[in-house]
């Protein structure tokens, strides 16, 4: 079977490389971190861009009454 | 005991990370605002366990954090729900921004380990420091330092923005290739 090279390719894929174990070792270059980065914060800054929902505030005022109210 | 203005607007400045982070890691929005909300709750009534001077967002994230992991071990005992996968849920604002960008890094997050997702989260998003991140999910710096890492260099690889040139196998497969 050594002569069959067939389809060597999946094997060499580098993501074979980059699960498991393996992963702990291997580095991302700077420019590949860099892109996910920008791409994770801009994601991020869309979701703390969105308005506070009021139910936040409203727990938090009803909060501060019962307190004044119990004193 | 009263509370100080300040701590209310403490909190309510926390909200917007929080929300994020618990979107990141819910995938849904309405569970994600559930979070928030016991998360408020549950500092509230242990506000006396809060060491006034050390950092109040890492501490509320903790909280969610916590919060988070004991409602989904609940929940994975009970049916699984098909809609609520997060790709399809989360167009909350999509006027705001449909970005189809993000939702390819969206699905690519959620492809993620939930470990090595919170990692990434909190020190490539929410900020924190490799030694708070650790703090937070109650491991080891070592640990949130090699779960960041992986979490990388998964997306990396989900979302093809990788410099295969680096890959030293993969180099040689592309000459052998051409050759």
């Amino acid at each position: 079977m050594t002569g069959d090279k067939g389809n060597k390719l999946p094997r060499a894929l580098p993501r074979t490389s980059l699960d498991g174990t393996l992963g702990t070792r291997a580095k991302l270059d700077d420019g590949s971190q860099k892109r996910i980065g920008d791409q994770l914060r801009a994601m991020y800054d869309e979701l703390m861009q969105q308005p506070v929902p009021d139910r936040f505030k409203d727990l938090l005022d009803q909060l501060d009454k019962k307190k004044a109210g119990s004193q | 005991m009263t509370q100080e203005p300040d701590l209310r607007e403490a909190l309510l400045a926390a909200v917007p990370g929080l929300r994020a982070f618990a979107i990141s890691l819910a995938g849904q929005v309405d569970r994600a605002d559930d979070l928030v909300q016991d998360t408020l709750l549950r500092a509230l009534s242990n506000l006396h366990r809060f060491e006034r001077g050390t950092n109040l967002n890492a501490w509320l994230f903790t909280i969610l954090r916590n919060l988070f992991h004991s409602e989904y071990r609940k929940r994975r005992r009970e049916v699984e729900d098909p809609d609520g996968v997060f790709a399809g849920r989360l167009k909350v604002h999509p006027e705001q921004g449909s970005h189809l960008d993000f939702e390819d890094f969206r699905s690519a997050l959620f492809e993620l380990p939930s470990d090595q997702r919170e990692a990434l989260l909190l020190v490539g998003a929410s900020g924190f420091s490799y030694e708070e991140a650790a703090s937070i999910c109650g491991c080891a710096v070592g640990t949130i330092k090699s779960r960041v890492n992986r979490a990388r260099i998964r997306l990396a690889a989900m979302l093809n923005v990788e410099d295969v040139d680096d890959l030293g196998p993969d180099t040689m497969t592309r000459a052998a290739l051409q050759g």
